[in-house]
């Protein structure tokens, strides 16, 4: 049960001490169980002058469940190669079980080390228990009973395949006897690479659920995959790799956070909590663009603006908000964003800080949006604020639909030189690129 | 795909069956037909007889056939070897250069005018060894030995061997027909002595029966192999060296007979599927079978002419190999 203990232990006193800090390439190591898998300074390049991983170090603990992201090319499957010794590391070492993987026999290692390619080719056509029973080569004399891959088959759930011929099964069918296979090879460490890929979303769940239970009867899994929310979802570890080295390496929200990932993946990230349970979505960023663009500042509210700032936001403006009211769903989503806002208690009319923030925001903004927002004497204010910047001849684009329903007039008493009224979202976009490229990339006329 | 496809012993009673019945027929007919009857007479009076049909019997028959089957099942078992380290159904047992050394050798015997006996055989055996080990070194580096090198280097050592070949061929004009029938592969007028040569074959035609799950697991590739614990360059290496060894030994007795080695790996794989534990036995009995009738119609379709071997051999081989491509690269 020992396996037990490591699972819940990593996950839990990982994040505790915060040894394993993230961002940093160093090993949360000195805890009680010794490593089953350390990987100690490796290096390893197919080609001299192009190293695929640059001393990378890490340990896993028995029974830890780890996941390992990254971008294309970051070194991942050759990470999983150098664990099962299949590489060995040109510098550095990779120890299983104490022991570095040069020094084991193949058939040694097989036993302790089981992987699962992500790409698996197989023109002949063997039965699925043929292709199974191989798993069991490795044991070699060893007694492995007859009824192996009948129970590994039926573990997965995909016992009623083995007279199938393998090259007739489906990509996720063949996925599923590989890593039976893996299975009959009973090493203490799974190694997996990309097991999701072509599996539909129920059997990836299948897949994550059932490695999870291996894990809780013991098995060390090492896993690699592209779906950062799977990652967030299943697993207590992760490492991320960037460039051939650690860029993160502990608990997954603490190793997944927005700044991690848009270092490595040069996208912004947006952490959302829902349903107790956290993901993560992501916005391009175009490094080709400067960031800054301009200035927008936003008067929306009830969602009118929700994706104007996202949309705005991931063309490298800099959007600001205001005033919204706490807990309100364009608040949410700018909070995400992490723009920059005059924010009200919820459901109270706008007061004064909050009204005297939003005129420094606006002061500030190249251009103003006023959004299809219903109007009321809550946000009366958000009006004055308009008018005030409309006053100072900042530009002021208005939604035409604006005001339909506004019993009070208080939109169509907005006037100045530089307002404009605007169809949709799409006209703001476009309107907005136009008239970046009149002034030669500055917004600002 | 029929009752054959079903791959269980009746693919095994009929490579069995088959090879038996294809040795007794060999064994009867030819320029002087043995009825079954006098063949099991001959048989149990030994090979010290004086009866005519007992010189007939052991002193040319015998040998002939002994030696046809030790070949057919040489250059199938190759042929099974190399098809599954190429993962290539279309490879055959030449692709390594080594028949083109072998027959380099022989041809060199021939222009010396050694052809008698054991001079050309000697000279085949080395001249193919010779050039394993060079196609070999070309392959290897760093320790492992790339398999698509090894393919590419034997097809161009083959080519340059062939050149050289006929050059040779170019300045014999007086052994110019000796040179061609050997080329097209022939068992005519062999004798014990080429027999104890190719008994040479034996002990490389069991060792690849100790590797059948090494083999198995090589038809998911190298890497895969590796993952699942196969020293796979050792296997590599084994596997090799004796299918060169099995091609070489074949060549310097026969001459270069062609498709046994791609068609018979191809047919057995039909009977009795891709598992290695059968497709090597079987391949075995059935090369050995094919190549005694193939030799029996080679001495009695245009009777007293012989046809060489390698042609009969390909007369069949060539539309069976159409067929199968046709039916698709999956076994």
């Amino acid at each position: 049960m020992s396996g037990d203990v490591g699972a819940a232990g990593a996950s839990g006193a990982a994040s505790a001490p915060g040894a394993a800090a993230v961002g940093g390439a160093g090993t949360p190591g000195g805890r009680s169980p010794s490593p089953i898998v350390s990987v100690q300074g490796a290096s390893y390049a197919y080609d001299v002058d192009r190293p695929v991983l640059k001393g990378l170090s890490f340990d896993v603990a028995p029974g830890e469940f780890v996941g390992v992201v990254g971008p294309n090319g970051s070194g991942k499957s050759t990470l999983l190669d150098l664990i099962d010794g299949v590489l060995t590391p040109v510098a550095g070492a990779v120890l299983v079980n104490g022991r570095p993987t040069r020094e084991y026999r193949r058939r040694e290692i097989a036993r302790l080390v089981a992987l699962v390619p992500q790409h698996f080719a197989l023109e002949f056509d063997l039965t699925v228990r043929d292709v199974v029973e191989m798993g069991a080569y490795c044991r070699g004399a060893e007694c492995v009973p007859a009824s192996a891959a009948s129970a590994a088959l039926g573990k997965l759930g995909i016992a009623e395949l083995a007279e199938r011929r393998f090259p007739e099964l489906s990509g996720g069918e063949k996925q599923m006897v590989v890593l039976a296979q893996a299975l009959v090879q009973s090493a203490g460490v799974l190694l997996l690479d990309e097991p999701a890929s072509s599996l539909d979303v129920s059997h990836q769940l299948a897949l994550f659920e059932l490695l999870k239970q291996l894990n809780a009867d013991g098995l060390t899994v090492i896993c690699v995959l592209h779906d950062l929310n799977l990652a967030l979802t299943y697993f207590d570890k992760l490492l991320v790799l960037s460039e051939g080295a650690a860029a993160a390496w502990g608990p997954a929200e603490e190793a997944l956070s927005p700044e991690v990932l848009e270092a490595v993946y040069g996208v912004r990230a947006h952490v959302h909590h829902h349903a107790g349970r956290t993901y993560l979505t992501f916005s391009p960023r175009r490094s080709s663009q400067p960031r800054d663009r301009g200035r927008v500042h936003l008067v929306c509210g009830g969602g009118t603006g929700s994706s104007l700032m996202r949309e705005l936001t991931d063309r490298g403006y800099e959007v600001s908000a205001g005033v919204l009211n706490a807990l309100d769903s364009d608040e949410v989503t700018g909070r995400e964003l992490g723009l920059r806002m005059a924010v009200e208690a919820p459901f109270s009319p706008i007061g004064d800080d909050a009204h005297a923030e939003n005129l420094r925001l606006m002061a500030d903004a190249d251009l103003v949006v006023l959004s299809d927002v219903p109007l009321g004497h809550g946000n009366a204010r958000n009006l004055d604020a308009v008018q005030t910047a409309l006053r100072a001849g900042t530009p002021v684009w208005v939604a035409e639909t604006l005001g339909q329903n506004d019993p009070g007039g208080l939109a169509a008493a907005l006037t100045g030189a530089s307002l404009r009224r605007y169809g949709d979202e799409g006209e703001v976009l476009q309107s907005l690129a136009e008239w970046q490229e009149r002034a030669g990339g500055g917004a600002r006329e | 795909m029929n009752v054959v496809a079903k791959r269980g012993w009746h693919g095994v009673a009929l490579a069995v069956g088959l090879s038996l019945v294809c040795l007794v027929v060999s064994l009867s007919f030819g320029a002087a037909s043995l009825s079954p009857g006098q063949l099991w007479h001959d048989l149990l009076a030994g090979p010290g007889a004086h009866s005519a049909t007992g010189i007939i019997f052991w002193q040319i028959r015998m040998p002939r056939v002994v030696l046809a089957f030790l070949v057919g099942a040489a250059l199938a078992v190759a042929g099974v070897i190399l098809q599954d380290l190429f993962l290539n159904p279309l490879t055959d047992p030449y692709v390594t250069g080594v028949s083109s050394g072998a027959a380099l050798g022989a041809t060199i015997a021939i222009v010396l005018g050694l052809a008698g006996g054991l001079w050309l055989t000697g000279l085949a055996l080395v001249g193919g060894l010779a050039t394993l080990l060079l196609v070999w070194t070309a392959a290897r580096r760093r320790g492992r030995v790339d398999i698509y090198v090894l393919l590419l280097a034997g097809v161009s050592a083959s080519y340059l061997l062939s050149a050289i070949i006929t050059v040779l061929m170019i300045r014999a004009n007086d052994d110019l027909g000796a040179i061609l029938y050997w080329l097209l592969g022939s068992f005519s007028g062999r004798t014990w002595t080429d027999v104890e040569t190719a008994l040479f074959a034996v002990p490389f035609m069991i060792v690849p029966l100790f590797f059948t799950k090494e083999m198995n697991i090589l038809l998911q590739g190298e890497k895969r192999a590796l993952e699942l614990g196969v020293d796979v360059e050792r296997t590599k290496a084994v596997l090799v060296v004796t299918a060169a060894v099995l091609t070489a030994i074949a060549v310097s007795v026969a001459g270069i007979i062609a498709f046994v080695g791609l068609i018979i790996p191809h047919l057995v794989r039909l009977m009795v599927g891709p598992n290695h534990r059968r497709v090597l036995p079987f391949s075995l009995l059935m090369g050995a079978a094919l190549m005694g009738v193939a030799d029996l119609i080679s001495r009695t379709l245009l009777a007293p002419t012989e046809i060489p071997v390698g042609v009969v051999t390909t007369f069949i081989g060539a539309p069976v190999f159409v067929y199968l491509l046709r039916r698709g690269r999956r076994t």
